[in-house]
């Protein structure tokens, strides 16, 4: 048995270790690193399983003040860790394109920090799915954003990449302001900085629903900001497209999840004041239902595959924020939610890493990014064409797939709720995902090639993309070790209550 | 504090605070900053939180202003001179700013234990630094090792995108 604290400590020891033997090292390829990374961090995935379960009492001055090892913490650590094994096995196929936008004195210099930077960006997505503390939670959501602001600007000779890196960041600085403004906020009105504590002092609080409103609001803005839901979006279409690749998938995967977990924790204190919870409830379908019209309908008339992909990630993070805001009316609480929340996230992990894995193969060899440089993929490579066809299918929520089986849930929770008007804008949403997802599927399947060439793809990631089809379609048709997971054991939930 | 005092200091932060805005000369608006950060470090000290004040003065006015400064001066002036204001974004900008001023002075308005003063400390003078070390090593230490390795990425990222040439 392990203390939980180990998987993040492992993490960052690996980051320090390679980065010291990048630097001392003379060997001109760097692909050996993300190669030890993946080994290390399937082990650490596997040692996820293996984990001491918390104390029972927490003594003060001890970091479980900060920390929580609860099981959709850890089934949030390994979402983070298998997203960053995913982008790695990604940063592989992309070496080609990377080098040619570093200004380098020779090929394949300073690749290096491309592939160890991920892990810095891991560590923090674990720290910050434990985290039971504002100034926790702070500090490991900032080590993320730093880590992905240097990550998106990192082929500078690209102009595309750097206007991205300069939007994330000044978009994201001013993101973070309100951030600290509404902890402070939060802080001021209760004098704590955990959670739980901060709930407590939140409820009894009088007189003063408007400034918690007010604190809530700026957290919202700052939250809203990461999960990329309206009207905090509009930095997600050009980031994404100037990004490299790998690193897009890791916004739109790690960010998102962590986001999320976040808002949950977040928002728990607050829905515990029984006066405000209607408005909080309120405001949080609205953005649920901004979130789904705008993501899904600015995905139609798209053209590039990675700009679909981002405003289909704005229409994710609709759904979630949709299970989210029918949490109160049952009062199941954030245990269902999170549940729901935490399966969807592990199927968007599947079905969005597949989708990029597939996307820079492609694009690495047909230089574009173009859903026309799909065309007649099936006769090309027929794996890759199947490949992208689950994981756009998964997307879309085709029956027997693990996204269906996340909208499903969604669903069952909105309906729950009563929330009839957002139900309905999330089948006609679904509707509009269904064309336009799709229609890469048809670009692949039902139009000539203009190049028959084969396309050539590493056998790691084939392997790796037949491992995500494979875990598709199980989960789909079977989530129940997902949701065990997530829920933990019986007995464990028994006696938390 | 006197609130002669704290309003003077206020008052010259917040001119500070404008001048860094509107002075088209970099140099100036640097130096505005300073001075803003000057007055902040005052009303800290006015509150009894010496520690604050002084890391204030040292750490943003000291060292954070003057590798502003150098790096201002590394850039062509002229050019950030000449940029004209985009009247548009002025005035939707002056709004923005304008309703979150008024709906902040709305909630403040609306809680009335925002404008109660704090009752005093009681103890003549507190050991501050030793205090602010005690719970960031002891209380805090796992956020401010989190907090190290995110200095450490960030100057990761500084030499990997402004190397001229990486090796």
């Amino acid at each position: 048995m392990f203390a939980p604290i180990t998987l993040e400590i492992l993490v960052l020891v690996l980051g320090f270790a390679l980065l010291l033997a990048e630097s001392f090292s003379n060997a001109p390829s760097k692909r050996a690193l993300p190669k030890i990374a993946l080994f290390v961090l399937a082990w650490v995935f596997a040692f996820s399983f293996f984990t001491a379960p918390a104390p029972d009492t927490v003594e003060p001055g001890s970091f479980w003040n900060f920390y929580s090892a609860s099981p959709i913490s850890m089934m949030f650590k390994r979402i983070a860790l298998l997203t960053t094994m995913g982008v790695l096995v990604m940063s592989l196929d992309y070496e080609s394109t990377l080098a040619k936008f570093i200004p380098s004195s020779r090929p394949g210099a300073g690749t290096g920090e491309f592939y160890i930077l991920p892990l810095f960006t891991c560590a923090g997505l674990m720290l910050m799915a434990s985290a039971t503390d504002l100034v926790m939670a702070f500090a490991a959501l900032e080590l993320v954003t730093i880590s992905f602001y240097v990550q998106v600007a990192y082929m500078r000779s690209n102009s595309a990449s750097l206007e991205a890196g300069i939007k994330y960041l000044i978009l994201g600085a001013l993101s973070t302001g309100f951030f600290v403004y509404g902890l402070t906020w939060v802080f001021g009105l209760t004098g704590e900085t955990h959670f739980d504590k901060v709930a407590l002092k939140l409820a009894a609080l009088e007189n003063s629903d408007t400034a918690i409103l007010f604190a809530l609001l700026l957290v919202l803005v700052g939250l809203g900001f990461k999960v990329a839901a309206v009207p905090f979006q509009s930095w997600v279409p050009d980031v994404y497209q100037g990004a490299p690749t790998p690193v897009t998938a890791f916004l739109s995967v790690g960010s998102k999840a962590a986001g999320f977990l976040l808002l949950l924790r977040v928002l728990e204190p607050f829905l515990g004041v029984s006066s405000i919870q209607p408005k909080v409830l309120a405001v949080l379908g609205t953005m649920a239902g901004a979130t789904l019209i705008y993501g899904n309908l600015a995905a139609l008339p798209q053209n590039n595959l990675k700009r679909l992909l981002a405003y289909s990630s704005i229409g994710h993070a609709g759904y979630l924020l949709l299970a989210v805001a029918s949490v109160g009316a049952t009062v199941t609480g954030f245990g269902a939610v999170g549940t729901t929340i935490g399966f969807y996230l592990f199927a968007y992990l599947l079905m969005t890493v597949l989708g990029f894995l597939v996307l820079t193969a492609v694009s690495t060899q047909t230089k574009g990014e173009e859903i026309q440089h799909f065309n007649g993929l099936s006769k090309r490579s027929p794996f890759l064409a199947f490949a992208l066809l689950v994981a756009m299918s998964s997307l879309a929520g085709v029956p027997l797939t693990a996204g269906f089986y996340g909208k499903f849930l969604v669903f069952a929770h909105a309906v729950n709720a009563q929330l009839w008007v957002l139900v309905g804008l999330g089948v006609v949403t679904v509707g509009a995902g269904f064309y336009y997802y799709l229609r890469v599927v048809a670009a692949m399947y039902w139009y000539e090639p203009t190049d028959t060439a084969p396309i050539h793809v590493s056998s790691l990631s084939k392997a790796v993309m037949a491992l995500l089809v494979v875990c598709i379609f199980v989960f789909g048709v079977n989530p129940r070790p997902i949701l065990s997971a997530l829920q933990g054991a019986p007995a464990k939930v028994a006696a938390a209550h | 504090m006197s609130p002669v005092l704290f309003w003077a200091f206020t008052l010259l932060m917040l001119a500070f605070g404008v001048s860094v805005i509107l002075n088209r000369n970099p140099v100036a608006s640097a130096l505005s900053l300073v001075g803003s950060f000057l007055c902040l470090a005052s009303l800290f000290v006015g509150l009894d939180a010496f520690f604050i004040g002084v890391i204030q003065v040292l750490v943003y006015a000291g060292a954070v202003m003057v590798l502003f400064l150098f790096i201002i001066m590394l850039l062509d002036l002229k050019a950030e001179q000449r940029r004209r204001f985009n009247p548009i974004a002025l005035v939707g900008g002056a709004a923005v700013s304008g309703a979150f001023v008024a709906f902040l002075l709305h909630v403040l308005k609306s809680f009335p234990a925002g404008s109660r003063a704090f009752p005093n400390l009681g103890v003549e003078r507190l050991d501050d630094v030793r205090l602010v070390g005690f719970a960031l090593f002891n209380h805090f230490n796992l956020p401010f090792q989190t907090v190290g390795v995110l200095v450490l990425v960030a100057s990761i990222g500084v030499v990997v995108l402004s190397r001229r040439e990486l090796k």
